[in-house]
């Protein structure tokens, strides 16, 4: 087995309450990202998936407490770095695409403006070269009439094109080692779904990048994905190939898992 | 894999009914042809003035006291015999350059501690906010009057005084804006590429508070624009002789009972039509900001 990119090691850790007292949510979360893989995190809402993924990029909510754990990236603690240097990680080695992209473009900006403006924070240079390098990024992320989509404003995207837009920046902009997806399809047609998911892997493929795919559609993960961690309740249940997950399950909650989603296929 | 085309018949948006590219034009409402062409007049008003007034705005016995608007006098002339119409344009420079000047500070520095606030928020967010409500307590026109005796007469220290009674509402208008805000997927969005706190509140976060912000800076310079007169009125901060329209008004109370209307009249006329400028204004402008609402 290689190196991996990233190491979740024993993250543990608590939501403060109002009251003061902490709600435990994550318990010794522990999965490595293999280079040059798509890894699934899968499990159910308020697994702890999100969670965990915000906390990689130091983004976790201020009301989470960290009890226990490190974050490797490259044989680096993540968690351990000062806020400075956290901010040089974030979206130049790893980045992110939301799960609703619609509400993650600012809506008083155009799109070509927002691409443009993650591109001179990264890379400097003129904003002509800028400006270029988003219609560029839009372009290829197939986005019709780049030139004049890049003018448009957040409110006038579909969902789609609106996703392809964030892939855009957070895959292509930024140049990142390790891509995060929270959910980049939830809530878009299923035809649209199998078309970001295709884009998605072509440019992972492309870029050489490694990518974590936090999903509750197993249909995405067995079609895209290498690995999967399983998660339930705030622990990984299960980590290992797409292969041996899909078809030697050791976990109860695994094979529930996968029962419940067959049974949503029978049903669709 | 799929080919671009067959991307595009999936995404109604990008159909080829699509107007032409054209860059957006902002429409002209008529709320913002009024308010801005009054300002616009207002302003050419103040800036004539300094060239040329028809009389000397300050020199009394340009004709007879009480003289009605005539050929000669266009609005007639004052207790004193100085010409209304060259004080009056001579009192736009006043009235509608203090109120744009404090009004600017008072936009800039309250919304800029504002979003450190609001953002921010933690122990800089409580001495702010507590800091303001004791300014808070005292109403406007009364702490300007009371600040205007305390620091002295002069057109800087009005200024400075309706800007600083200004910033507590600019202050906590944009902290609640930016507080909103914060946690939005968009500002986490520009945290995940890197950007600095100071940029995702200001140059993330404040231009979506464009909007609100300048539709109340409107309210506010009609606000501003009462209190300077109303100084003026009763006399405080400036020389009563400056062409104020305020201390104006109050010049023409005595000829208000004996008939004499206009001394007081085109003063006040020239006070609402200002305020009535900045509402129109910011009404409009409020619309312009926000590219959902542009049409």
């Amino acid at each position: 087995m290689t190196v991996p990119l990233l190491r979740v090691d024993g993250l543990g850790g608590a939501f403060r309450r109002r009251d003061g007292g902490l709600t435990p949510v994550l318990h010794d979360v522990s999965f490595a990202l293999q280079p040059g893989c798509i890894t699934a995190v899968v499990g159910e809402t308020g697994s702890g998936k999100s969670l965990t993924a915000l906390t990689i990029l130091g983004l976790q909510p201020s009301a989470f407490v960290r009890r226990s754990g490190r974050i490797l990236f490259a044989g680096q603690d993540l968690l351990a770095l000062p806020p400075s240097a956290m901010r040089a990680v974030r979206g130049r080695r790893i980045s992110m695409v939301f799960q609703d992209a619609r509400a993650a473009l600012n809506p008083v900006f155009s799109v070509g403006a927002q691409l443009a403006d993650v591109h001179r924070l990264q890379h400097g240079g003129s904003a002509r070269a800028a400006w270029d390098a988003a219609v560029e990024a839009l372009r290829r992320v197939r986005i019709p009439e780049a030139e004049r989509r890049a003018r448009q404003y957040p409110h006038e995207f579909s969902g789609g094109m609106a996703q392809r837009a964030m892939i855009a920046m957070a895959a292509l902009v930024c140049t990142p080692a390790l891509l995060i997806l929270d959910e980049p399809t939830t809530g878009l047609d299923v035809t649209i779904q199998s078309d970001i998911m295709e884009l998605i892997v072509e440019l992972c493929r492309d870029r050489g990048l490694t990518a974590c795919l936090i999903t509750h559609d197993l249909g995405v993960v067995a079609e895209s994905c290498e690995e999967v961690v399983v998660m339930n309740a705030g622990r990984v249940v299960e980590t290992g190939t797409t292969e041996a997950i899909f078809t030697r399950p050791q976990q109860p909650y695994t094979r529930r898992l996968l029962a419940a989603s067959r049974l949503d296929a029978a049903a669709a | 894999m799929k080919r671009s085309a067959a991307d595009a018949t999936l995404d109604p948006a990008a159909l080829p009914a699509a107007p032409p590219a054209r860059r957006r034009r902002a429409p002209a409402s008529w709320s913002l042809r009024i308010g801005a062409g009054l300002l616009l007049f207002y302003a050419g008003v103040a800036l004539l003035s300094l060239v040329w007034t028809p009389y000397d705005p300050l020199a009394p016995g340009m004709g007879d006291g009480y003289l009605p608007p005539s050929r000669e006098f266009l609005l007639g002339t004052d207790r004193l015999g100085a010409d209304i119409l060259s004080r009056l344009m001579a009192g736009a420079r006043y009235d509608l350059g203090i109120t744009l000047v404090a009004v600017a500070i008072a936009l800039s520095i309250g919304s800029a501690l504002g979003t450190i606030a609001g953002y921010f928020g933690g122990v800089v967010d409580t001495v702010i906010s507590r800091l303001v409500e004791v300014f808070q307590a005292f109403p406007g026109l009364l702490f300007a009057m009371l600040i205007v005796q305390a620091v002295g007469p002069g057109v800087p220290n009005i200024i400075l005084v309706l800007s600083f009674i200004g910033i507590p509402d600019y202050l906590r208008l944009a902290r609640a804006e930016i507080r909103s805000r914060r946690a939005w997927p968009y500002a986490e969005a520009a945290r995940m590429v890197g950007n600095t706190p100071w940029l995702v509140a200001f140059r993330h976060l404040l231009p979506n508070s464009a909007g609100p912000l300048l539709a109340f800076t409107s309210i506010n310079a009609a606000f501003v624009a009462l209190v300077t007169a109303s100084l003026g009125f009763l006399g405080l901060g400036l020389d009563p002789n400056t062409p104020e329209w305020g201390s104006m008004i109050a010049r023409g109370q005595d000829g208000v009972m004996t008939g004499e209307w206009w001394v007081s009249f085109f003063p006040g006329l020239a006070i609402l039509g200002l305020t009535g400028a900045f509402y129109l204004l910011g009404d409009a402008l409020s619309d312009l900001t926000d590219p959902r609402r542009r049409r």
